[in-house]
């Protein structure tokens, strides 16, 4: 990789007011064997995975993604380095066992590397699935393809230092091909955010109609009491 | 002082000489004074009764003019022949007349220094009864008219019912108290309410102000979301719903990070939200873009809000009730009338709006979960 001269690690220090946005996906693929292995009773296979959503070499920025996987596995710390960011593995999943899996990316951020408060690393979790648990979440159950479940998050990079703003805007293709996702999420984009601003728009609706009413009981209790203080006048009088 | 007075060179005033004689003459005066007025301390009387009767009142007759009382006495056989009684012995009889003859008569005291090991405890009714019993006898037999009967079971009635006085005296304040309570607590939660409502007023304009901006936003510069980020906080920070944090620092983060609840949200509030959104058919952890973050964050937040107003209305509506019965007890025959609109309608409408909206999701336009 060859950087400009002039990008020193310490050039420039942060880049107020800048915000890149790297939108990912990670999730899990996995296939049944179709029955139990003999040598150790494993049932499936299955891959984990981080991936840019975009089509682009996130090597450029991410030093590396550690994959904590479950205590039952040998060595449950893998790093990888550079692209494809995944780890493929065999488990058993007749107990229905659900493992959980964090991702951290390191980025290649030196500056603040060793400095508390300022984060140069993500971590996300995962839940493999094995099964389809019957909710809609699960897509993708082609045959060959095994089930996937997958998520999509994005990584926010507030103020980054020049070095890094010139690696994340300089990245380069990954493959020259179609990238896709198994799971449509600009669909999935649209329909939360539809109905996510149609339920605000209910409950605003609601918030209006309480607080007219919140009004009216006001209103009616000042009189009401306006009426109680009046009949008890009278009872004084009499 | 007296240095004062020496350097000042001052006239000391002559101190009064303290003498064998000034000493004793003032104790003399004094005992002689006090041993003119105070009466002799009854035979039985213990010295703290007798010092709080004698204490204030010094010129006091003596309580106990024993001249005066008259404690009949009987004989053997008069007692064999007339007084015997069930539940009362000859010894316990004797007992009884002694203490009369030793407290002149006062119940109260007899039945206090009553002898509790010999006997059965007797209650002042018991003793008065048995003794005006023996003085009725007693007259009868020398030949009086006109007997003084005691009516025991009255007596007791009437002890019974100021207890009962006493105890529904206390419990009418102990009433009094709460009631004083809940007033108080109410008027707390009308202030809050009217919050509450000003709160609302002012976050139920502030949307449209951000609606009509965000879209010009959005196609001004897209790429620089951290302004819509302060609009979004600025507006968190005038509602009353959920403030959540500020990412406003340098560095790395995830955008789901965003939409966790601050951890100032209570379980109660997370909770409810938790139950709306699924009620509403919504992910809870929907994908976290940009704008889906904003509403969401947004839409909990008057989530909130909304649960805040339904409690509020729910304070309201139990007042209104309360004042009614008040009313109506002021005036009977009379009540006032509460809006219909008013009336036990929260969860009639709450049931409505739920309805609609699970028909609003389970339309085909849009997705229940994707």
């Amino acid at each position: 990789m060859s950087l400009p001269t002039d990008f020193g690690p310490d050039s420039g220090g942060r880049m107020k007011g800048v915000c890149i946005v790297k939108p990912i996906v990670y999730g899990n693929v996995a296939r049944y064997f179709g029955k139990k292995r003999e040598e150790d009773g494993h049932t499936h296979q299955w891959t984990v995975y981080v991936k840019p959503y975009n089509n682009e070499d996130m090597s450029a920025y991410v030093k590396k993604v550690h994959f904590k996987l479950h205590e039952s596995y040998a060595n449950q710390n893998r790093i990888v380095v550079k692209p494809p960011y995944e780890i493929s593995e065999t488990g058993w999943g007749n107990l229905k066992l659900l493992l959980k899996y964090i991702f951290m990316i390191l980025m290649k951020d030196q500056k603040y590397q060793f400095q508390p408060g300022f984060y140069n690393s993500v971590t996300m979790y995962h839940i493999l699935k094995l099964f389809h648990s019957g909710g809609t979440q699960d897509i993708g159950m082609e045959q060959g393809k095994g089930l996937v479940s997958e998520s999509y998050d994005e990584i926010v990079f507030q103020d980054p230092t020049q070095l890094m703003h010139h690696l994340l805007t300089n990245t380069k293709q990954l493959t020259l091909g179609r990238w896709e996702h198994n799971t449509n999420f600009e669909e999935r984009k649209e329909k939360t955010l539809k109905s996510i601003v149609d339920a605000k728009q209910k409950i605003r609706g609601e918030i209006a109609a309480l607080k007219n009413k919140l009004k009216l009981a006001k209103e009616t209790i000042s009189t009401f009491k306006e009426e109680i203080a009046k009949s008890q006048d009278n009872q004084f009088v009499m | 002082m007296a240095d004062v007075r020496d350097i000042m060179e001052l006239e000391r005033p002559p101190t009064p000489e303290i003498t064998r004689e000034t000493i004793l003459g003032d104790k003399s005066k004094k005992r002689s004074s006090a041993g003119q007025k105070v009466p002799k301390r009854p035979e039985g009387m213990h010295r703290e009764v007798f010092a709080l009767l004698y204490n204030d009142n010094k010129d006091a007759p003596p309580l106990f003019p024993s001249d005066t009382i008259d404690v009949p006495s009987y004989t053997d056989i008069e007692y064999q022949q007339h007084l015997k009684c069930e539940g009362w012995t000859k010894e316990e009889t004797d007992h009884l007349m002694d203490l009369a003859h030793k407290f002149d008569l006062r119940f109260i005291i007899m039945a206090d220094r009553y002898d509790t090991e010999k006997f059965p405890k007797r209650s002042v009714e018991d003793i008065k009864e048995r003794y005006y019993k023996i003085c009725g006898v007693l007259a009868k037999l020398n030949g009086e008219k006109r007997i003084y009967t005691y009516d025991a079971d009255h007596e007791r009635r009437r002890k019974e019912q100021l207890k009962k006085i006493i105890e529904e005296e206390q419990f009418l304040l102990g009433e009094l108290k709460k009631i004083e309570a809940r007033k108080k607590e109410r008027e707390r939660k009308t202030q809050d309410l009217q919050k509450l409502i000003s709160q609302a007023d002012n976050q139920n304009e502030t949307p449209r102000k951000t609606d009509k901006k965000l879209p010009k936003k959005k196609i001004a510069n897209p790429s620089r979301p951290s302004r819509i980020d302060t609009n979004h906080i600025l507006q968190a920070v005038e509602s009353a719903g959920i403030k959540f944090p500020d990412y406003k620092n340098s560095g790395v983060s995830l955008r789901s990070q965003r939409m966790k609840l601050p951890a100032n949200v209570g379980q109660k509030k997370s909770k409810g939200i938790e139950q709306i959104l699924q009620e509403m058919g919504l992910e809870l952890n929907p994908t976290p873009t940009e704008d889906i973050c904003q509403h969401f964050n947004e839409l909990r937040s008057d989530m909130v809000l909304l649960m805040e107003l339904k409690t509020a209305l729910g304070t309201c509506e139990y007042e209104l009730q309360s004042l009614r019965h008040q009313y109506e007890a002021l005036n009977p025959g009379k009540t006032l009338a509460i809006p219909p609109q008013l009336l036990s309608n929260a969860e009639t409408e709450t049931k409505v709006s739920t309805g609609e909206i699970i028909d609003v999701v389970g339309s085909p336009e849009t997705p229940s979960n994707t």
